[in-house]
């Protein structure tokens, strides 16, 4: 890439309005959008499989539990799964823009991927699987209603999940050190620990440095996978007779918990991408930015155990360095990106058209859905919190209003680009009203919660479904929203995706 | 700790930050150029930082004083005098006693027999005060003293399959 990079950086993040992707090349263009698409149109799938078991909770309709089990544990793995697949693919299509990617590379990993939710999509639908999306270790050989085959169909989708997630992120990690001549450059670690004096003119892009720290996690994550799989696959063929409870139960959260925690930071990396056009301002790699992400690769990876307090057998020092972590990774996150995204929106002239506001309201998300998280990972209160419907209410509000409204806000910003069309005016109405009807499904979670609902229940006490019955109205308003958005990208798709084929792009 | 006090909590942090992030939206229309903010972000990150890192720090000190484990909580309380074996299995709890006292600390010593529940204890009016996990191959020990007397719920909390939802049992604490 060389000079070349360097100019096409240039003109990057000085955020000259919509050319990114344009410079970016074709082919990995098209598997990016690829990503996005099958990683959003699972979102919509799973999420009407969440409709459907707020229904039941709320009474408006029976599931029978053994059903309501299996699809909670689809809607749980697939969406953790396609979000993290949405924000795999924005984040590919940032980073082309000045780094070589192999296509064949991405195109190898989705099939990979999705093979693994294939797996997942029998071993529930068919198998009748319903140990939950932690698939916590013995549950899934003592399900009573599941076969080991549907558990081995389970644990095999996990395994080729985290083997498209390995392949994607060491090939991330293998092209941008190429391209900045190390990894050490790419997390500019010598910037960094020198204070910001040496190597200050060879700074990795946002998206870029994003990128390498995501993928050095999903690398972690993958094997902290693979440490859980190997012993229940080897139980599976009676090689061992039993696995540690509560070291299953940190390697499971290690690769869950992580991969959950990957869909927002790969997706705050397409904010740092996408942002710049809207508000013509520049988001450089300052050292504040090279810190916060630096950090990050270490916090993302202690702060599972939080998930662990009430396990009292866990050592008295992991739970309270979970909780320091957990401050921690709060920090340079909200000091960093979101008062960065921010800053750059203030009297900036911006045009709100959707994918900015889609953006802005991952902001908002992400920071409530935070507090939400820091809250619950205070010791006492985590106590009377955990495992009632304040966990959910908290991830379910840096996904959807966080991860999902920036991969949707990246998609907007990448079709229009590259269709050369801009977004239906009503799509900013539809984007406002994501908004509304996110917040108010949300915040009947953490109501709930408040009021000690325990999580994963299939059938609610009488004086629990209030709390669900108000949330369908605000889930119906989301569903309405979503289809207006996924109509207006369907639109202009065609048009984008001829887009990627133009002579001007590198290939 | 309440849990509805918790929540407040958590509306009146949201309101502000959703008053902040409102107004630089409201704020964004007039464009000006971005040397002239530069230096108020520059600020606000630093007062944002420090009083954020400071609320942490004194967070993390309140959490050791009110930690649920075993050691902190005797130290707190002294030797729970009365010792409850609970043992979680799909899907129903067997407690060595249904009926404790009221005022004086209960040790739960809470295990389980196939796989990992959770001891979640409901008030009479239907509160979650207290919680620990049932694994099997451990026995973790909870010590609570109950304020008053009442018929007390456990519920699971840690899902455990195709009853966890029916996976619940009563108990009577008794006035002193």
């Amino acid at each position: 890439m060389g000079g070349q990079g360097a100019v096409l950086a240039d003109e990057y993040t000085a955020g000259t309005p919509l050319l990114a992707p344009r410079r970016a090349n074709g082919e990995v263009l098209r598997a990016s959008m690829a990503y996005m698409v099958a990683g959003l149109g699972g979102f919509l799938v799973m999420g009407l499989l969440g409709l459907l078991m707020r229904l039941d909770q709320g009474g408006l309709m029976v599931i029978p539990p053994e059903w309501f089990y299996r699809l909670m544990t689809l809607h749980g793995a697939g969406m953790v799964a396609s979000i993290l697949l949405a924000g795999l693919g924005g984040l590919a299509a940032a980073v082309s823009a000045t780094t070589r990617l192999s296509a064949r590379v991405l195109w190898i990993a989705l099939v990979v991927y999705l093979l693994g939710t294939g797996f997942v999509d029998l071993a529930t639908l068919v198998g009748g699987f319903g140990a939950g999306w932690t698939i916590l270790y013995p549950l899934p050989t003592h399900g009573f209603v599941w076969t080991m085959d549907s558990a081995l169909a389970m644990y095999a989708g996990y395994l080729f999940v985290a083997l498209g997630l390995l392949l994607f992120s060491a090939h991330m990690l293998y092209a941008l050190a190429r391209s900045h001549g190390g990894l050490t450059k790419v997390l500019a670690l010598r910037y960094l620990f020198s204070g910001g004096r040496d190597e200050r003119n060879a700074l990795p892009r946002p998206p870029e440095l994003i990128a390498a720290v995501i993928s050095i996690d999903s690398i972690v994550a993958a094997a902290a996978g693979a440490v859980y799989l190997i012993p229940l696959f080897a139980q599976a063929a009676g090689i061992v007779g039993s696995v540690n409870a509560l070291f299953a139960k940190n390697a499971v959260l290690l690769f869950g918990h992580t991969m959950a925690n990957l869909s927002i930071y790969v997706t705050a990396g397409l904010v740092y991408a996408a942002l710049p056009a809207f508000t013509g301002r520049a988001w450089r790699t300052t050292w504040p930015v090279v810190f916060a992400w630096d950090l990050i690769i270490v916090l993302m990876l202690i702060n599972y155990s939080h998930h662990l307090y009430a396990d009292f057998a866990q050592p008295i020092g992991l739970q309270l360095l979970a909780e320091i972590a957990s401050y921690a990774v709060a920090l340079p996150s909200f000091i960093v990106t979101i008062i960065g995204a921010l800053a750059l929106i203030y009297r900036s002239g911006i045009r709100w058209t959707a994918a900015p506001i889609l953006l802005a309201l991952g902001l908002w998300g992400w920071v409530f859905g935070g507090l939400g998280a820091v809250l619950d990972a205070t010791i006492p209160v985590n106590q009377v919190m955990h495992n009632t419907m304040w966990v959910p209410a908290h991830f379910h509000t840096y996904y959807l209003l966080g991860a999902v409204a920036f991969a949707w806000g990246y998609l907007f910003y990448l079709v229009r680009a590259l269709s050369n069309r801009g977004d239906a005016r009503a799509s900013r109405m539809a984007a406002w009203l994501y908004g509304i009807g996110g917040a108010g499904f949300i915040f009947m979670f953490f109501v709930a919660g408040a009021n000690s609902v325990p999580r994963r229940y299939a059938v609610h006490l009488a004086q629990w479904q209030i709390y669900a019955r108000i949330a369908v109205p605000f889930v119906v308003l989301l569903a309405l929203s979503l289809a207006w958005l996924s109509w207006d990208i369907g639109a202009r798709f065609k048009a984008a995706w001829r887009g990627t084929h133009d002579p001007t792009l590198e290939s | 700790m309440n849990p509805h006090v918790v929540l407040a909590v958590l509306i009146a942090l949201g309101l502000i930050w959703t008053a902040g992030w409102a107004t630089v939206l409201l704020r964004s229309p007039r464009a000006v150029p971005v040397e002239t903010i530069q230096k108020s972000e520059a600020r606000v990150r630093l007062v944002l930082l420090t009083s954020f890192a400071a609320i942490a720090i004194v967070l993390f000190i309140l959490t050791l004083r009110r930690l649920p484990y075993q050691g902190t909580r005797i130290m707190e309380l002294g030797p729970p005098p009365v010792t409850v074996a609970v043992t979680g299995a799909q899907w129903s709890w067997i407690l060595s006693r249904t009926r404790v006292p009221e005022g004086v600390p209960i040790e739960f010593a809470v295990s389980a027999r196939d796989v990992n529940h959770d001891f979640g204890l409901y008030d009479p009016r239907g509160r979650l005060v207290a919680q620990v996990q049932a694994m099997p191959g451990y026995t973790n020990r909870l010590v609570y003293v109950f304020p008053a007397p009442g018929t007390y719920t456990v519920r699971c909390l840690e899902y455990c399959g195709l009853a966890h939802d029916m996976m619940t049992t009563t108990f009577t604490v008794a006035e002193q």
